[in-house]
């Protein structure tokens, strides 16, 4: 966790020699003090582009300080790649005291001081890693400010935001075999000092209440299944936003086992429950008005002698019974069930974030999540929060043929269809999976001639996870869980739920 | 076709009637006058049939009275929700159901009591494009199996008005059938050259059509095009179609442009594609086949705008001389494309065309059609095709128009970040984004390269173009699905007027919603780790590449322009 500290303190004071960025907006010029060290480095400070968004060191521009000037790109999120660029570039230095640094943040408005502190903090975050050296990441920064006063609000928001969305990154970074579902439910118990209310109901209670979804999905792994409710009370009074989270601690696929290139990733099957938690984490501490609950499916999908197989009948929490087609799409089996559990709550509206189906990556890629729903206004209101945090999304169909094909011929409805399954021919080969698992989500989150709640389903899989070697989000970050969900979650409390 | 005829509601002496119904209208007196005529069994047929006039529900009654054989209803649901589609599909379900009848009238004053007077006219349409079959090659099917419906005698208050309507619904209808049939004919007999022979047949309805040859091509410096046909033994072709419709001759009035990957037959070439299901890849010239039916239903009914439609016509095949993975060809505009997939060869053939389009033509706007990724089907399914677009407004006319016709086209985005997915190492570009990610989105991208700043729509219809299932107004098969689209939005927003008239095209970048969050900055990526107190090395913008600073490219080898394919 980076630690962030405003001051206003000359720079030649502040943190002692630690070495000092100096971001260059779009179109200014290199500041004279520093030209001339860069001429001394034989660089010409004209050549400096702040638009390609890099950074230059420079040595011995301020007596024995390294200083850097990074280039801040234009655009919504210039200002945060700048801070992530920062902190990656002093993250090598060794300065006396430990890996810390300065930016000179003088003359910037306090919403770009506050990106910058949250690109570097993002950037700055350390993973968990349980080997010897762990890679080098900046601790402390101090930002250099006119007036700390007015800059504390943002700062005091971007702690927050980054606080939870390193805890769904540490989440969904952590090993299964030191996550299962049990161990994931004690991490949550954490939050409870926090002023969250975290209520945990285990096998013999979804029995009684008859999950049979997120029982089945549960059953062939050593360590039971859970749901996980976390309240952030508020104190606006209104009825609460719910969150609900796919959280597979592990997804071998079951009896439909996956092929093993590529499996570890799926450690992180529970990005989805990791960002709501992250994001209920995040409201907690900006002491936000608005009540929200997160809703967590927390299962591990193993291959067992007692795992549910093709062909099972399940009776869901809402009543509806479900033919298993394929065990390895089991997040929608889990979600529905939460979804039931959220609509109980009362909320009004439901997200749910799952790291769903394969189909939305070829579909979008890594550059944008799908987004599900069945309300117009709540659409166009996560588009926005997306956009603006840069977590971006793309509006998805659910048409009709795609629930008319998941029509089973012994139960309610069947959850997928079977590889191949979308009829003779050369077409035939390729499914629309991604609108087949909303379309089957839809029944339990907006049952027919049931009240309608607000509900919006976002598709993250191929957002959830950086990969050395490939672009994705508004500036790179090292491999491993981005923590997409977040931000946006908590971005779209404060546009749309809080008073 | 089925003749279509418009007249008086009178009691047909024989054969089958078939009465549209709304849910409003049972018990009204459109059910009483049959009732009269027919002795009573209209009411009492219904009743034991628990028909309800629901939209969908049918029922036939044999010899219900009069000399009829059989009297059909169709449902058309509430009177207040009627609409052409609601007619169309009526017309549809009328001829489903109408068996082995050979004459057959429906009676659609239901409707027009609803819907006013084009409504008899969609009714025809309904029917007529449900009715068409292709059975060329059915030799011996028994006369007694095949469908002797040969005529609809439609039964309306106003006959003259409704033929009115009628006859631009036919020319579309014919465009239809035109793209239904080109695209159902299988690769040994629609090769380019035949093809093309084929749409010679347009200038009989005023088209100006070019075709061009493989010599032509080459000098004209087909790179990417030609590099797709080369390991055919078929020559590939290119066709222009002119529709000049429009009153005004002023020179600098605009052409709106539609554009056709045809692939003839796609075996992947040496990336060649798996057996299963390959049969389908003869319709791999669906996007050419609708531009060439569009072609044929603007000009069929005399449409008052100025079009052009061009076709890329090409075989791609495995062979000795076929393009090999990692080739590097040059395109028509100068641009290099490494050849990472020769199954990604529907693209190469649209980069050429378009970019001939927008420099021969400078059109107002161009829309291109392509059968171009399965990545389009695994995102959006058969219900709707992929829209990419660098034109807000082009996309929702589109949009507009598909939703009027029932052919549905859903946006997708397009962005800097999937665009720097097919950069080359070698080249200005590769034919594939790595792996499968965003794999419809990237062949957008690709495309995009070659439209030159003009106003620009690509719908891959590649989830679209056949059908498994009948459908109302479609059987299954071929479907033409954007035929009527693209005619529609025409009618609405190109015709009777200049198309210099227009708005303003809207600049051709993306809406600033496409863009945000999408252009990753990876040049941060380049400065982390370089050595400190270096300057960074400027690196090349990608977006300005020096047309033809690239090491000089092989041409494709020349080979025999005229050999003529095997018929």
């Amino acid at each position: 966790m980076l630690k962030l500290r405003l001051a206003e303190l000359p720079e030649g004071h502040a943190e002692g020699g630690a070495p000092l960025a100096v971001p260059v907006r779009p179109g200014a010029a290199v500041p004279d003090r520093f030209a001339a060290a860069a001429a001394a480095a034989g660089f010409n400070p004209a050549h400096f582009d702040s638009t390609r968004g890099e950074a230059l060191r420079l040595d011995g521009a301020l007596g024995g300080r390294t200083t850097w000037l990074v280039g801040v790109r234009p655009g919504p999120m210039g200002m945060e790649a700048a801070g992530a660029l920062t902190a990656a570039s002093l993250a090598g230095e060794e300065a006396p005291g430990g890996r810390r640094g300065v930016i000179d943040a003088r003359g910037l408005p306090p919403a770009d001081v506050a990106a910058l502190a949250i690109g570097a903090g993002i950037r700055a975050h350390r993973l968990p890693h349980y080997g010897a050296t762990p890679p080098p990441a900046l601790r402390r920064l101090e930002l250099l400010v006119e007036d700390v006063a007015a800059n504390e609000p943002g700062i005091a928001r971007a702690r927050a935001v980054l606080r939870g969305a390193g805890l769904a990154r540490d989440l969904a970074a952590e090993p299964a075999n030191r996550l299962t579902p049990p161990l994931f439910v004690e991490r949550l118990w954490e939050l409870e000092e926090h002023g969250i209310e975290v209520v945990v109901h285990g096998r013999h209670w979804l029995e009684r209440h008859g999950y049979g979804g997120l029982l089945a999905v549960g059953r062939g792994s050593a360590h039971p299944p859970r749901l996980v409710e976390l309240r952030w009370p508020g104190h606006s009074g209104a009825p609460p936003v719910a969150f609900v989270g796919k959280g597979i601690t592990f997804d071998t696929g079951g009896v439909s086992i996956k092929g093993a290139a590529g499996m570890e990733a799926m450690k992180a099957d529970m990005a989805g429950a990791a960002a709501c938690a992250g994001a209920i984490l995040a409201l907690a501490l900006r002491d936000s008005p608005a009540p929200a609950v997160a809703v967590l499916a927390i299962a591990e999908n193993m291959t067992g002698a007692d795992s549910y197989r093709p062909g099972d009948v399940l009776r869901m929490g809402s009543g509806l019974t479900v033919e298993v087609v394929d065990t390895d799409a089991e997040g929608r089996l889990v979600l529905a069930d939460a979804l039931h559990h959220a609509r109980g709550l009362g909320p009004s509206a439901i997200l749910d974030l799952a790291t769903l189906t394969g189909s939305i990556v070829s579909a979008l890629g890594h550059h944008r999540a799908g987004l599900f729903g069945n309300d117009d206004a709540l659409r166009d209101a996560v588009m926005a929060a997306g956009e603006a945090v840069g977590e971006p999304l793309w509006p998805m169909p659910i048409g009709a043929g795609h629930r008319e094909v998941l029509a089973s011929e012994i139960a309610d409805l069947r959850h997928c269809l079977p590889p191949g399954g979308g009829g003779p021919g050369w077409a035939g080969k390729f499914l629309p999976d991604a609108c087949h698992a909303a379309a089957f989500l839809r029944d339990f989150a907006a049952p027919e001639g049931a009240p309608a709640i607000p509900w919006a389903h976002l598709d993250i899989a191929g957002m959830d996870l950086r990969e050395e070697g490939r672009e994705a989000g508004p500036y790179p970050l090292p491999p491993g869980p981005s923590g997409y969900g977040v931000r946006l979650l908590d971005r779209l409390v404060e546009d749309r739920f809080e008073p | 076709m089925l003749d279509i005829a418009f007249a008086k509601p009178t009691l047909p002496e024989s054969g089958a009637l078939v009465l549209p119904l709304t849910e409003d209208d049972l018990g009204g007196s459109l059910v009483a006058e049959w009732d009269r005529l027919l002795g009573g069994h209209v009411a009492r047929g219904i009743s034991a049939a628990e028909f309800k006039g629901r939209k969908g529900q049918s029922a036939t009654l044999y010899a219900p009275g009069g000399g009829l054989s059989r009297l059909v209803l169709v449902g058309l649901g509430k009177r207040d929700a009627l609409d052409a589609t609601a007619a169309e599909a009526a017309g549809g379900a009328a001829v489903a159901a109408l068996g082995k009848e050979s004459l057959a009238a429906i009676d659609a004053r239901a409707l027009s009591n609803g819907g006013g007077a084009a409504m008899p006219a969609d009714i025809a349409l309904g029917a007529v494009l449900r009715a068409w079959r292709f059975d060329r090659y059915r030799t011996t099917e028994k006369p007694e199996d095949k469908p002797r419906l040969t005529g609809v005698k439609v039964l309306c208050e106003d006959p003259a008005a409704a033929k009115a309507e009628w006859a631009s619904r036919r020319a579309v209808a014919e465009g239809v059938f035109l793209t239904r049939e080109l695209v159902s004919e299988p690769a040994n007999i629609l090769n380019p050259p035949e093809f093309a022979d084929r749409l010679r047949k347009l200038e009989k309805l005023g088209v100006e059509v070019e075709v061009f040859g493989q010599k032509d091509l080459e000098k004209l410096g087909f790179g990417s095009m030609l590099c797709v046909s080369q390991g055919s033994a078929q020559p590939p072709r290119m066709v222009v179609m002119r529709w000049n419709g429009s009153d005004q001759k002023k020179k600098d009035s605009k052409p709106i442009a539609f554009i056709g990957k045809g692939v003839t037959f796609d075996t992947g070439g040496i990336s060649i594609k798996p057996a299963g299901g390959m049969e389908d890849m003869k319709w791999d010239m669906a996007g050419a086949g609708v531009v060439s039916g569009l072609m044929a239903a603007l000009a069929g009914r005399k449409a008052k705008v100025d079009v052009v439609g061009l076709v890329g016509l090409v075989e791609n095949m495995p062979s000795g001389t076929a393009t090999r993975p990692g080739d590097v060809v040059t395109s028509y505009s100068g641009q290099t494309i490494e050849v990472i997939n020769t199954d990604a060869e529907g693209r190469l053939v649209l980069a050429d065309v378009l970019s001939y389009c927008k420099k021969r033509f400078d059109p107002a706007f161009m829309v291109n059609l392509a059968t171009l990724t399965g990545a389009i089907i695994v995102a959006l399914g058969n219900e709707h095709a992929g829209l990419f677009s660098n034109d807000d407004g082009l996309a929702q006319r589109i949009q507009d128009a598909g939703k009027a016709v029932g052919e549905l086209a859903w946006r997708m985005p397009l962005g800097d970040a999937y665009d720097r997915q097919i950069r080359s190492d070698i080249a200005d570009m590769k034919n594939v984004g790595g792996g499968r990610a965003g794999g419809s989105i990237t062949a957008a991208q690709f495309i995009q390269r070659f439209v030159d700043g003009c106003p620009w729509a690509h719908l891959d219809i590649a989830g679209v173009a056949w059908s498994g299932k009948d459908s109302a107004t479609v059987p299954k098969g071929a479907t033409a699905w954007g035929v009527r689209l693209l005619d529609r939005m025409v009618a609405d927003h190109h015709e009777g007027r200049a198309v210099a008239a227009q708005p303003a095209p809207e600049p051709a970048e993306e809406p600033a919603a496409l863009v945000t969050g999408a252009d990753s900055a990876s040049p941060a990526t380049l400065s982390e780790g370089t050595p400190a107190s270096e300057p960074l090395v400027p690196t090349p913008d990608a977006v300005t590449r020096p047309a033809e600073a690239a090491a000089p490219v092989p041409r494709a080898p020349r080979r025999p322009a005229t050999r003529r394919p095997r018929r």
